[in-house]
């Protein structure tokens, strides 16, 4: 077999496990009246063929990295004049790749639980061969179509809790917003074809002809469509709503590897495809990147529900892929493309260290939320010990999304400094001023997030149990106990390897920044991330911490006492050892809320003792910031003259039939004098 | 290989002389408050008893406790052998620049902070959370003020910003590096817990930060996390001198240029301790809700620094 088609034979592979693994669940769901261990069986098939379809889009991608170029393939006769096609190129391989580990381990872990799992599993196979499809796709049609359905298939995951009027209302919330982008996108992408072809290069032969405003305005709708999947400020709202309230995997890919889709869209179609971003495209990603990770960090911060903390995060870290961006286009504009280039690699790499972590995050956190029962942090705690393995994954991903070094985040926050650093020393333009505000929000929200990690893995997982569900939490199916300590070793691996993973993306920002030198990022050693004489090596740091820390632990044996640690009672000053005296999560979070009050308006907490409380209130009223106050005056305005039409719209509805009959009349009338004139 | 036994000597230099310093400052504040006080090697004195103690750890810590205080201490060790002392090289493959150095100090932070939550107590949760919501404001301000001086060596290699600062004396009377510097050194202040941030010799549970940190921790767990924290101390100060007061550092590895180097350092760090003493003995600590308005100055004034540089060039 020639390698090419080896090649398209791992992308139909993956496509067609993933479509196998939607009809395993379906057939299931179908026999649900058999017996329950074909049931179970089915469900693990309709796993396994989903991981399969993972694995195999990952190999494709890896291919496609190290230089095999994936052919497009015909699938069908097309709509309305092309065949659609799929394939592979540079671009798409890095988010191909973030989305094959993502999916593979979310599948592993998707243990069905309760009334409806085989429809769930179904959805979410259908929402990982969607977000596979769009990546893929090289049909502007074809693209619509299946990012049209990877948003309805993922807002009908997020809705799948049906007891839940929270979900209902994210759902409403996700749909109308993704709606509202997509529509934005469909206009672009329509208006285009129409003009020159469907496929990706008749559409940029079709932006070469367009006047430069024409073709700025087009670039701008692509922007602000793809802006609302990536969650940024002032489009951020249903992100934290809309992402912890899918199942625990669904999380997982929906901020693994969706939010990314949004930064492929936006490097596809707004970059790529006119061969150079609009003017100003990157001051305004830049800035909006900024307030987008302090925004998501602020609130990450003050955030009790687990899940949405780690949902804000992902804003937080949406604004980082942002900046990334906007950074690099600002740099290609002022002529530095070696330095657009470390800014490019800082998204591939922040988008792929970032998904992989957060994946890992939402798995193992959702999963201790379905053992406890609650993604209150205040019904948590004491979990590292009664869920080890679940508590290991959560520690280490949570860590690396801390971007701590040596794991998956730290990279592409380095390289961003990096490009920040230097792109200031260069002077270029209006860089100038940007930058130290940059680096101050770059580097703030970074701060942030290390005290919403500390709460969540502090408050959440050590300490003791505050609920009983909590205390009576054990880990219960060993294969998603195993699937999530893969994903976390992910997220090391992702980490450790950084250098071998920017010199795979070489390909992938030759095909944005083909006037690049690709000697910029001199990757001279195999261990170390270089720019311009400043080294980062992950694989030195971890080595150095654990070479130390195991002197550390051969000189406290020296000591004269030689027995291991004894257990004792934690003393709590004389007071009952309770749940109670430990440090809630609203109080853990208390001084930032305090210090960031302008800007959250949360309100005073207020706890007042009681009769018969002597040490510790038993009921504290807190108001837990409104994330809507930074959106409510920008789309305001928007939402009220919608409300408006709908309202004029809704009188001509007045359910009489005659006056139905009265407008068919009128139209017809209309329609014979527009024809005869 | 006389580069790694440099590096080796450096950093044990930092690992033995780390108790030290908080020895000399207590000592000269003691002489400052015409009291005895305690001798300078006191440090030593406790870590050695602790040595000796028996390690009880709460009923409700899990695995972490158990690895977090070793843990700590090679943060720190890692980022003592990141710093140059002696001589202002450039860094090596395998080693970190500034912003790893800092990674690994935020690494080291949040490692205490969550070894603090372990056994479940109060006092532990609130210094876990007024440490880290300080040290949110207190990071940026460290980070903004050290890409002051890698503009000026166009680089984050610690060993080649000592040297551009010694290579061009000029620089250093810039604006932008002294805001620079005045931002960094309030942030050290905090990093330190000193006066008039926190109270490195205070006896009240609800004061304390840093000590809080460690309150629930005894025997070989406390020797390390100590330990570890007076390495972090020696680090940072080492940087504050080295980033922004680099004479002395030798720039090629001579034995009299090392020795030179090592006098410098020690004198510095000398007046350093002297000036700590003074300022806690005419000071008083604020009240914790003004410590945001302290660290928000110092993110100010280093933003203002390295704004400052945009309009200089």
């Amino acid at each position: 077999m020639p390698a090419a088609s080896f090649d398209g034979a791992l992308l139909v592979g993956a496509i067609t496990a993933l479509l196998a693994a939607v009809l395993a669940a379906i057939t299931t769901r179908m026999r649900a009246t058999g017996a329950t261990a074909a049931r179970v069986r089915h469900g693990a098939s309709a796993r396994a063929l989903g991981a399969i379809g993972g694995v195999l889009a990952a190999a494709a991608a890896m291919r496609a990295l190290a230089g095999a170029d994936v052919q497009a393939l015909e699938w069908w006769p097309g709509f309305p004049t092309q065949p659609f096609t799929l394939g592979l190129d540079a671009l798409a391989a890095p988010f191909v790749l973030l989305l094959g580990l993502v999916s593979a381990v979310s599948f592993a872990a998707h243990a069905s639980h309760g009334r409806g799992g085989h429809e769930r599993l179904a959805l979410h196979a259908g929402f990982v061969l969607a977000l596979l499809v769009a990546l893929v796709a090289r049909h502007g049609v074809l693209f619509l179509l299946a990012w049209e359905g990877m948003t309805l298939l993922s807002a009908a995951l997020v809705a799948s809790d049906p007891t839940s009027a929270r979900a209902r209302r994210a759902t409403y919330v996700y749909l109308a917003m993704s709606q509202v982008g997509a529509a934005l996108i469909a206009g672009a992408l329509l208006s285009l074809g129409a003009r020159g072809g469907w496929t990706l290069e008749a559409m940029a032969t079709a932006f070469a002809t367009l006047s430069p405003g024409e073709a700025s305005t087009l670039a701008w709708c692509l922007t602000a469509g793809f802006a609302v999947k990536l969650g940024l400020v002032p489009l951020q709202g249903w992100l934290p709503l809309a992402h912890p309230e899918a199942p625990a995997p669904v999380s997982a890919v929906l901020s693994g590897a969706m939010v990314s889709a949004g930064l492929y869209g936006m490097m596809r179609f707004a970059w790529q495809l006119p061969g150079s971003p609009p003017a100003d495209w990157g001051t305004v990603l830049l800035v909006a990147g900024v307030v987008t990770a302090l925004v998501g960090s602020v609130y990450a911060a003050v955030e009790p529900d687990a899940k949405r903390l780690l949902a804000w995060s992902t804003v937080k870290h949406s604004g980082l892929l942002a900046m990334a961006l906007g950074l690099a286009a600002l740099l290609h504009a002022a002529a530095q493309p070696a330095l657009a280039r470390v800014a490019l690699a800082a998204a591939f790499m922040h988008a792929i260290g970032h998904g992989l972590a957060k994946a890992a995050a939402f798995l193992s956190v959702g999963e201790v939320a379905h053992v406890v029962g609650s993604r209150d942090l205040e019904q948590w705690g004491g979990l590292a010990r009664r869920m080890p393995r679940a508590g290991v994954a959560a520690m280490v991903s949570v860590l690396a999304l801390a971007g701590l070094p040596a794991l998956s985040c730290f990279a592409g926050e380095w390289l961003l400094l990096q490009a920040l650093l230097h792109g200031y020393s260069a002077g270029a333009g209006q860089l100038r001023l940007l930058a130290p505000f940059a680096v101050a929000g770059l580097t703030l929200a970074t701060a942030l997030a290390l005290a919403a990690c500390a709460k969540l893995l502090g408050v959440g997982f050590l300490g003791r149990p505050r609920s009983a569900l909590a205390d009576a939490a054990r880990e219960q199916d060993p294969l998603v106990s195993a699937a999530l300590l893969v994903a976390a070793a992910l997220a090391v691996v992702a980490g450790l390897g950084a250098p071998q993973l920017l010199a795979l993306l070489e390909r992938p920002l030759a095909s944005m920044l083909p006037s690049a030198p690709s000697d910029g990022l001199s990757a001279a050693s195999a261990l170390a991330l270089t720019v311009a004489g400043a080294s980062a090596s992950p694989v030195g740091a971890a080595v150095s911490v654990a070479l130390f820390s195991g002197v550390a632990v051969l000189l406290a044996r020296l000591g004269r006492v030689r027995s291991a640690p004894r257990t004792a009672p934690s003393w709590t000053c004389g007071a009952p050892v309770a749940p109670r005296s430990q440090y809630s999560a609203h109080a853990f979070a208390r001084p930032l809320r305090l210090l960031f009050e302008p800007v959250l308006r949360s309100g005073e907490d207020t706890a007042t003792l009681q009769e018969g409380e002597r040490y510790a209130p038993r009921r504290t009223h807190v108001r837990s910031g409104d994330a809507r106050l930074l959106e409510r005056p920008l789309l305001a305005p928007l939402v009220q003259s919608v409300l408006f039409v709908s309202e004029q719209a809704r009188r001509l509805q007045s359910g009489q039939l005659h006056l139905y009959l009265a407008y068919l009349l009128i139209t017809l009338v209309a329609l014979l004098v527009w024809g005869r004139g | 290989m006389s580069g790694v036994l440099l590096t080796v000597g450096q950093t044990l230099l930092i690992v033995a002389l780390a108790p030290l310093w908080p020895g000399v400052v207590a000592a000269l504040k003691a002489r400052l408050q015409m009291r005895r006080g305690a001798p300078v090697l006191q440090r030593y004195r406790d870590l050695a008893r602790l040595a000796g103690k028996e390690t009880v750890i709460s009923d409700d810590a899990s695995w972490l406790a158990r690895l977090a205080p070793a843990v700590a201490l090679g943060c720190a060790i890692t980022a003592a052998s990141w710093t140059p002392v002696l001589l202002a090289r450039e860094a090596s493959g395998l080693t970190g620049d500034l912003l790893l150095t800092v990674g690994v100090l935020a690494a080291l932070r949040l490692v205490l902070a969550l070894l603090a939550m372990e056994c479940g107590t109060s006092f532990g949760g609130m210094a876990a959370s007024r440490h880290l919501a300080l040290s949110a404001l207190a990071e940026p301000a460290l980070i903004l003020s050290g890409f002051t001086v890698a503009m000026a060596a166009s680089s984050t290699d610690l060993g080649r910003i000592s040297g551009a600062i010694v290579a061009s004396p000029a620089a250093w009377m810039s604006p932008s590096h002294l805001l620079a510097l005045a931002a960094m050194a309030m942030v050290a202040i905090a990093e330190l817990g000193r006066v008039p941030v926190d109270n490195p010799a205070t006896h009240l549970e609800l004061t304390m930060i840093h000590e809080g940190l460690v309150l629930d921790l005894s025997g070989r767990h406390l020797l390390l996390v100590s330990w570890a924290s007076y390495i972090r101390q020696l680090v940072l100060l080492t940087l504050v001198l080295h980033l922004f007061l680099p004479w002395g550092i030798a720039a090629s590895p001579s034995a009299a240029g090392l020795a030179l180097a090592l006098v410098a350092w020690l004198a510095k760090l000398a007046a350093l301790a002297l000036a700590v003493a003074v300022l806690e003995s005419v000071t008083a600590k604020m009240r914790l809700f003004r410590v945001p308005e302290f660290l928000g100055l110092a993110f100010l004034l280093s933003l203002l620094a390295l704004a400052s540089d945009a309009l200089m060039r």
